[in-house]
């Protein structure tokens, strides 16, 4: 009665084990494409200007190099989203960098960043949006699964 | 079954011969389509070693239900269908990379288990013929999956991605991209050798599951399965539950088989929704008996000799087969014919051999009755 | 009916009426009869559809039929088939290239795929002979490697009728073929009723009776009884003086030919010649078939080939129809899959079925 009252705690322990690592993966693997905007923002009547240039940094690496009204993106895992951005205001001023902090929306699978907005220090929901993509092209062509299975496979 | 017969130099040579005839046969097919095929070293190893990562975790699926008497587990396809359940869920969650592919892992449990379950009941209620009833249990969750595929993802399990829903509104694609973990296994820690990249991380994972799969085999359930892979009659005098025994192997097999089906997956780098796991059964079980395994009888070794051997044929094979005749396609068919004939050759040896051995049986307890009136 | 279970307690009414005929039987005869009743609510003709039926159970019915002398020996389901149906696409293209036309490529068909089959069946008599008792999983993949060689003979195999080959080489069997001007609705269109929109092929359908009546007239014969007590008692047999073997390969060799005869009567009713990897899952469909009329393993008559058939293909063409129209998915193909295999499952898991 022990030993079996044993092996199900064992049991009880693995599944919760298991529970506990899917709920950590679903936090830091949740994946999110975010574009970044160097485009003119309107905000309650105001106008934030784009700028020259912006350079979207992620520590050393160069993610995006954005001229105006450019739109540039990258893939991040996790929630916690930090990057920098280095603003050139004209052609051959000093570069001034800023960084990107933002708690991603986990709902959200695409998140756009309005640069210039970010820069002038505009609350959060003035700069962020979601992305929501076209329905993609063709996608009506596409038909149902074929009946007869692929006999002769070309790779596997 | 084993000859008393004095081992002569000739005769070990014979039956060495005998005893390795289809991985004989296929070095022999390879030495022949390698050269005509006129693939570089370089181009082949770097091929092979992709292929190593990519299947042997779904081929050592098949080495448990083995042990346990149960032979070639057509059902492992059951496992691959799970995997790919979990991995078109996480993927319309948009879980990426490691995690992604974690989280796929750790879905497909329940579903393999459930599977698994209901695969080892019915073999079960069909002993003596878990093969053949195996193959068709493959086939009948292959019309479950596709229920559940096709018509209950979108209204029953929410799907929320238009990029893997089909434009009616429910059902998945015949294809669901994986970009977001392609090779995230295979590139985590990979190193090159000589312009060869070793996915070390996926054959760390190998090599874990071969010394877990050595380690099974000493615990008491291993042994148990063991003694139920010899004689059911015997096992069941000596106390052992038989019919749970056989369960707990076709449910670690189908759990294991949804693992390499998402760790080959992952390689993959997209899912052919309806016709990934149509075949993967065969070509696992094709490349083990190529290894040199039999129907009763299967060790790692096998395992890895069955990968090159038989993934060495399926690269050559078109190419050759195009530089012989002109056409690619005849290429294409031998592969098909060859992993087909190497079931067939096997699975008419294996049978043959078992009624030989039941005959020598008869005549054994003939003699020994005939000495007894004496 | 057969009984497809030894009922050891004698149990009463409706439970032994469920128990003889078996609960799957009785749900996929069920579910047809909901069908036939839905479809004239759906919109659907209802003769229409019984033509259909009666069209697809005059195509299959001889393929089914094939099952019967291997089951009757103790051989098994013929999961084999495709070896037989090859042998017929042989004869098939063979009397195409020849020149023959019209009615005459039929019976050239035959007459050519008649040699194959003994041939193919020989052997695979001989081979089912070494490894009794592990028949059903054998025969499986002695079919699959005969489809895949074949496909590279149709590739290599000097045919050269301009119908049949690939127009741009000039070389290679197409994937397809069609039989017209050769043996389109040869059969179907002799002695054809039609009243409407509902018509019989009644050629295929008297084709169909005399081979069935040819088997049952076998089955009735000294040889077809030995055949029968091979299957039911093989130890009983050998004592009685019986060749087992020999009748075993007869059994083989009879389901072969009939396999070859099947396919082409399919083609002549199709209108198509199917070739490559076609033939890979057509033994699935006839076990189902034959099983669902209610064979098992071990048993299996002329009565479960033309029920079952008909079930099955009562199934197969009318829930794409009619399901359609009422809940608006085409779930044909799942069903069919479902129900097909489910039905093997059923008689495989089967206590009684011996040991295969």
């Amino acid at each position: 009665m022990n030993r079996k009252k044993r092996a199900l705690l064992y049991r009880l322990g693995a599944v919760a084990l298991l529970i506990v690592i899917s709920a950590a993966m679903l936090w830091v693997g949740r994946g999110h494409t975010v574009y970044f905007d160097n485009k003119t923002l309107e905000y309650e009547g105001q106008s934030y200007p784009s700028f020259y240039r912006m350079t979207v940094k992620d520590g050393d690496a160069t993610v995006a190099k954005l001229a105006k009204r450019e739109r540039g993106m990258a893939d991040w895992m996790g929630q916690h989203f930090e990057m920098q951005v280095e603003v050139l205001t004209e052609k051959g001023a000093e570069p001034v960098v800023y960084p990107i902090k933002l708690e991603l929306p986990y709902g959200m699978d695409g998140i756009v960043v309005n640069l210039p907005g970010m820069v002038a220090g505009l609350p959060q929901q003035a700069w962020v949006s979601e992305f929501i993509p076209s329905e993609p092209q063709g996608a009506q062509e596409e038909e149902l699964p074929p009946t007869e299975e692929d006999l002769v496979p070309t790779d596997i | 079954m084993k000859k008393q017969s004095q081992a002569s130099g000739a005769g070990a040579v014979a039956r060495f011969l005998r005893q390795n005839s289809v991985p004989l046969m296929f070095i022999i097919i390879c030495a022949v389509l390698i050269p005509i095929s006129g693939f570089s070293a370089g181009y082949l190893i770097n091929e092979i070693v992709t292929r190593m990562g990519r299947n042997i975790f779904l081929i050592l699926s098949l080495l448990i239900p083995i042990t346990a008497g149960m032979g070639l587990n057509f059902g492992m396809t059951l496992g691959a269908m799970a995997g790919e359940i979990a991995l078109i869920l996480v993927s319309d969650w948009q879980i990426w990379g490691i995690p992604g592919i974690v989280l796929a892992m750790i879905v497909s449990i329940p579903i393999s288990v459930g599977l698994g379950l209901l695969c080892g009941k019915i073999l079960n209620m069909a002993k003596g013929r878990e093969m053949v009833t195996s193959y068709i249990t493959s086939f009948f969750i292959g019309g479950v999956y596709m229920l559940v595929v096709l018509y209950m993802m979108g209204p029953i399990i929410p799907i929320a991605h238009s990029s893997i829903k089909l434009p009616r509104g429910y059902g998945i694609r015949n294809t669901v991209s994986l970009l977001s973990m392609r090779q995230s296994l295979d590139n985590l820690l990979a190193i090159r050798v000589l312009g060869v990249k070793i996915p070390t991380l996926t054959f760390l994972i190998i090599g874990l599951m071969c010394l877990g799969i050595v380690w099974f085999g000493k615990t008491k359930l291993g042994q148990d399965m063991r003694a139920v892979g010899q004689d059911i009659q015997v096992a069941r005098d000596a106390g052992i539950d038989v019919e749970r025994t056989r369960l707990i192997s076709i449910i670690i097999s189908t759990v294991l088989a949804g693992f390499g089906m998402i760790i080959y997956l992952q390689n993959m780098g997209n899912l052919s929704t309806y016709s990934s796991h149509t075949q993967i059964g065969m070509f696992c079980i094709a490349a083990l008996l190529v290894g040199g395994a039999s129907v009763e009888k299967a060790s790692i070794g096998n395992v890895f000799l069955g990968v090159i051997l038989f993934h060495l044929m399926f690269i050559v094979a078109p190419q050759a087969g195009a530089k012989i005749t002109g056409d690619s396609m005849i290429g294409e068919y031998f592969r098909v014919f060859a992993s087909y004939g190497v079931i067939t050759i096997a699975l008419i040896m294996y049978e043959t051999r078992k009624r030989k051995a039941k005959l020598m049986a008869g005549r054994q307890l003939q003699l020994a009755q005939s000495e007894d009136v004496k | 009916m057969s009984q497809t279970e030894k009922t050891l307690k004698p149990v009463s009414g409706f439970s032994a009426f469920v128990q003889n005929f078996g609960l799957p039987r009785l749900i996929i005869a069920g579910f047809l009869l909901l069908l036939f009743i839905a479809a004239p609510f759906v919109g659907s003709n209802f003769f229409t559809q019984l033509t259909n039926t009666i069209n697809r159970f005059s195509w299959n019915a001889i393929l089914v039929l094939s099952m019967v002398p291997m089951v009757h020996s103790g051989c098994g389901l013929n999961f084999g088939l495709p070896l037989g149906i090859v042998s017929g696409l042989l004869g098939a293209t063979i009397s195409m290239e020849l020149g023959f036309t019209g009615g005459l490529s039929f019976l050239m068909a035959i007459l050519i795929a008649t040699p194959f089959a003994l041939i193919f069946g020989y052997g695979y008599g001989h081979l089912l002979n070494r490894i009794k008792g592990g028949e059903m999983m054998i025969a499986t993949y002695v079919g699959f490697s005969a489809v895949s060689f074949m496909c590279i003979a149709w590739l290599l195999l000097p045919y050269r009728s301009p119908n049949m080959v690939w127009g741009l080489s000039g070389k290679g069997l197409r994937t397809t073929i069609t039989v017209e001007g050769y043996y389109d609705k040869i059969l179907a269109n002799f002695l054809k009723i039609e009243i409407g929109s509902f018509s019989i092929p009644v050629g295929t359908l008297l084709f169909f009776a005399l081979l069935a009546f040819l088997m049952w007239a076998f089955l009735h014969t000294k040889a077809g009884t030995a055949m029968t007590a091979v299957g039911s008692n093989p130890t009983f047999a050998r004592a009685s003086g019986i060749n087992v073997d020999k009748v075993r390969l007869q059994s083989v060799i009879m389901s072969t030919w009939l396999g070859a005869v099947g396919i082409l009567v399919y083609q002549q009713g199709f209108g198509f010649i199917q070739l490559y990897m076609a033939p890979f899952y057509m033994a699935l469909p006839a076990i189902s078939a034959i099983l669902i009329g209610g064979a098992s393993v071990n048993k299996a008559s002329i009565t479960n080939v033309i029920i079952g058939t008909f079930l099955f293909q009562g199934i197969v063409t009318m829930t794409p129809t009619v399901m359609n129209n009422i809940i608006r998915m085409d779930m044909s193909e799942v069903i069919r899959v479902i129900v097909s295999q489910g039905m093997i499952l059923y008689a495989l898991t089967r206590k009684q079925g011996g040991s295969k």
